[in-house]
């Protein structure tokens, strides 16, 4: 068994014809004491250069919590050369019962030149039979994007902090969702990073003497780190698609929504140095709920005060912004979105 | 839900984030709180979901035990069994933030002053930690001493909720030794708390795999159509343990593993292979079909359970190896005891689906491996082409493993690469621990969190409790029968128990899955 995967190589250089057998080679080797499992085809593609070893390093950490086929795309469009290159190898991890190695294969290509253009073909060869395909795709989407492609993918995973034109973007995740007949679930890695912070609010509002709180919220005011001002939009935004806040106004740092009753309500987003979302402060009537992320730290440090009282302390999971944590989070996680997707046509409204 | 409890209002910023059922507000009392279930299980369960995050600030822990001892006291003891016991170990900080919400109460469980300390103790706990005058009672101390904290609890004014909250009580097993003592702990129980707000927990439905039959048998087209006795053989429970009475042989020796065993874990298991499609996932629509399989179980004459019901009894043996002595002479077993501590079982549920389809089920101590699973045995395919009686093929066998291993098998025919004809038996195989990487929650954490959010799915109904006790009553009388009652065998601690187990099935041309 090729182990090379544990010190982030792409593994073993294998002709594209005949991946096939020589994976069955590979688990033949691997005799009884490894097991191949696999819940789900995991195809990540990416322009970036460096990324091959970097995804299969990430693959290597995602592989432990959640098996699968990883195919792990380099592609290189605007490459002089046409070539295409495949690696296999395999991430094996011990089993909770400590027993078996459990492993799971990754399939490594790197596309240049017009072979960039060999994606679904190369997706559509390998996919482990009946399960289904999450594409991740790193970095922004290219018009026109191939519609063979999106009528085999289930769940399609990107992460929209870096996306110029939010809403540009989107139209071309609807073309694919299109092609695809609505069939795939949209996940953002910027709405997983919110998950954490999301729960601790929410849980805020659960108790019945705090439930009014929720229709007083009349002020946000959100702290987000450099390069995350999309992720603390997109939490603005949640609350507004929850709480049937129309938006009236996005000018300055600021934005205004009214509440269904009229009354006004004003999020203030400020960049600030620490965590992605280093502080959130919900104002309603003399109640305020802050959520603090204090920088390194993987505790939310969650507190409510209503006047001069104290009325609640707690820590909570903080999360990770690391991609392989958002990953399996997400991965884990799973469901339909609905509520992202609501955010998300607000967040465009914004733009 | 309770229907004392005021309903609660959807929380829209929940939609769509909410991955376990959201607990209430709350004090949760623990009667015995210096015991081994506090220690092991209780505390390291709560604060694992602190640890996630999906208890309420708004909660209170207080502990109630004879012992004086002070809140920092209890709360560092805590501390070492929940760095011992709990699934992830304890990070100071998180302790701490949980440790803030634990409290240690005082009291005899027979002292009514104790119960009217408790009362005004939870009531200044109502006040600082805002929990919203909900209070959840864990009966975690003898079963013996249930009586006496249930009415007290009543006396005080406990069995309601202060200023409009909810008041629940979890009870631990064993619920009563017999119908006859179930009925008056039930009784007991109910003059205190409603039925809606009494949680009997039986731990083993707390476990995934458990729940996962459910899901096996409804989230799936291809089984249910051929769950009954059309296409099904058979069906087999089996509970093994390696581990003889372990320091219980206090209990146990009035238990044995009719009632330790039978009389909840298997019959629960029993309910859910065996039930109807609930027409939702309600708790009464889930424990309405349970119990409607209890009621159809073949009630088991005195000659029935001669021939049907094998009991036996452990003597020297050896397990992996080691030399291990016989149950009798075990630290406080009676030398003459008859307390048995395997039992096999050939049991019948006569209703429309499972008419015919005879269900074995064995439970013992000290067998040669540990592992619960259940099996489903598929009739054989036709005598004809690859079956004929010269060379009959093996029954195709579907396997719900619960412990250890947590996963599932389906056993099927293939052929033999080769020029020759032959075929062999093939196994599908599904492991929770190597498809799915994360550890599933302890039972505990996932059984607490239910009770604290009003979910009784997960708890035994008290017509179940009855309807089972009533059931392992008819064995047990045959077993204590003064004439001729059916023997106790012995079998060598090590081995699969008596081999009148094996005959049992013998008898049926059928013999118990390997396991």
């Amino acid at each position: 068994m090729n182990t090379a995967a544990k010190t982030f190589t792409a593994g073993m250089p294998v002709e594209v014809a005949k991946i096939e057998g020589e994976l069955k080679k590979l688990w033949d080797q691997g005799g009884e004491v490894m097991t191949r499992a696999s819940l789900i085809n995991l195809a990540v593609y990416s322009e970036a250069p460096g990324s091959l070893l970097r995804n299969t390093q990430v693959i290597s950490e995602i592989t432990e919590d959640h098996a699968c086929r990883a195919i792990v795309i380099s592609a290189e469009p605007d490459a002089a050369e046409d070539r295409v290159e495949a690696w296999i190898s395999a991430h094996c991890h011990v089993s909770r019962a400590g027993k078996k190695q459990i492993c799971s294969e990754q399939l490594s290509f790197s596309l240049r030149g017009s072979f960039a253009k060999l994606l679904p073909n190369i997706v559509f060869s390998h996919l482990d039979s009946d399960l289904p395909l999450y594409l991740w795709w790193q970095g922004e989407f290219q018009d026109p994007m191939d519609p063979q492609l999106w009528s085999w993918v289930d769940r399609l995973v990107y992460d929209s902090r870096d996306w110029r034109d939010c809403d540009a973007q989107m139209r071309l995740v609807e073309t694919a969702q299109n092609e695809a007949k609505q069939r795939i679930v949209l996940c953002d890695l910027n709405w997983t990073r919110l998950v954490q912070l999301r729960l601790a609010i929410a849980q805020f509002f659960d108790p019945p003497a705090t439930h009014q709180c929720i229709t007083d919220i009349s002020r946000l005011e959100i702290d987000y780190a450099p390069g995350f001002r999309s992720t603390a939009v997109l939490l603005a935004a949640w609350f507004a698609a929850q709480l049937q806040w129309q938006l009236v106004d996005t000018r300055f740092a600021q934005l205004r929504f009214a509440k269904p009753s009229g009354e006004a309500v004003e999020a203030a987003l400020t960049e600030r140095d620490g965590e992605v979302i280093s502080r959130c402060v919900l104002f309603s009537g003399r109640t305020e709920l802050r959520v603090s992320h204090a920088p390194d730290a993987d505790l939310l440090d969650v507190s409510a005060h209503s006047g001069s009282q104290q009325r609640m302390h707690q820590l909570m999971p903080a999360g990770s912004d690391e991609p392989v944590r958002l990953m399996s989070e997400e991965l884990m996680r799973g469901g339909p979105h609905h509520v992202y997707l609501r955010a998300l046509n607000l967040v465009r409204k914004f733009a | 839900m309770s229907q004392s409890e005021p309903q609660r209002q959807p929380n829209p910023l929940r939609e769509g984030i909410a991955t376990r059922n959201i607990p209430d507000a709350c004090t949760v009392v623990i009667f015995g709180a210096t015991g081994d279930l506090t220690h092991r299980k209780l505390i390291p369960a709560l604060y694992n979901i602190a640890a996630d995050g999906e208890l309420p600030p708004e909660l209170a822990v207080v502990g109630f035990a004879r012992r004086p001892k002070s809140d920092d006291e209890f709360r560092a003891e805590l501390q070492e069994a929940a760095g011992k016991y709990s699934r992830r170990g304890i990070r100071d900080e998180l302790w701490r933030s949980f440790a803030s919400s634990v409290f240690y109460h005082q009291g005899e469980f027979a002292d009514a002053d104790g119960y009217k300390r408790l009362g005004e103790r939870l009531k200044q706990l109502d006040e600082m930690r805002r929990t919203g005058g909900n209070r959840l009672f864990y009966l975690a101390a003898a079963p013996d001493q249930f009586e006496t904290i249930l009415q007290h609890l009543k006396a005080a004014g406990l069995n309601k909720g202060n200023n409009g909250g909810w008041a629940r009580v979890i009870v631990e097993k064993p619920f009563g030794t017999d119908l006859a003592s179930a009925r008056k702990l039930n009784r007991i129980v109910e003059k205190a708390f409603p039925e809606q707000d009494t949680y009997r927990i039986d731990h083993f439905l707390g476990k995934e795999t458990a729940q996962n039959i459910l899901v096996l048998r409804f989230a799936n087209a291809i089984f249910e159509p051929l769950w009954d006795t059309r296409y099904l053989d058979h069906v087999q429970i089996t509970a093994a343990e390696t581990l003889g009475v372990e320091g219980r042989a206090g209990y146990y020796e009035g238990a044995g593993a009719l009632r330790d065993m039978v009389q909840n874990h298997l019959l629960q298991l029993l309910c859910l292979v065996a039930m109807e499609p609930p027409t939702d996932l309600s708790a009464d629509s889930i424990r309405d079909e349970k119990v409607k399989v209890v009621r159809s179980l073949r009630r088991l004459s005195r000659e029935d359970v001669d021939v049907d019901v094998v009991r036996g009894q452990y003597s020297e043996g050896a397990i992996a190896g080691k030399p291990v002595p016989g149950y009798r002479r075990e630290a406080n077993v009676k030398p003459d005891s008859q307390t048995e501590t395997f039992v096999a079982a050939r049991l019948h549920i006569d209703n429309w689906r499972w008419a015919d389809v005879p269900i074995y089920m064995r439970v013992g101590k000290r067998l040669p491996k540990s592992g619960t699973e259940i099996s489903i045995h598929f009739k054989k395919a036709p005598p004809v082409l690859f079956n004929k009686e010269s060379d009959a093929l093996d029954h195709n066998v579907l396997v719900i493993r619960i412990q250890p291993d947590e996963g599932i098998s389906l056993r099927m025919q293939a052929k033999v690469p080769g020029t020759s004809f032959r075929i062999e038996p093939v196994k599908m195989d599904f492991h929770y621990g190597t498809s799915f990487g994360k550890a599933s929650p302890e039972a505990y954490e996932r059984l607490l969190l239910d009770a604290m959010s009003g979910d009784a799915t997960l708890f035994a109904r008290r017509d179940e409790v009855e309807q089972a006790w009533a059931f392992v009553d008819a064995i047990e009388e045959a077993w204590k029968s003064d004439k001729e009652a059916p023997a106790l065998f012995e079998y060598p601690a090590g081995s699969w128990g008596p081999d009148e187990a094996d005959d049992l099935l013998a008898r049926d041309g059928r013999s118990w899955r390997r396991l």
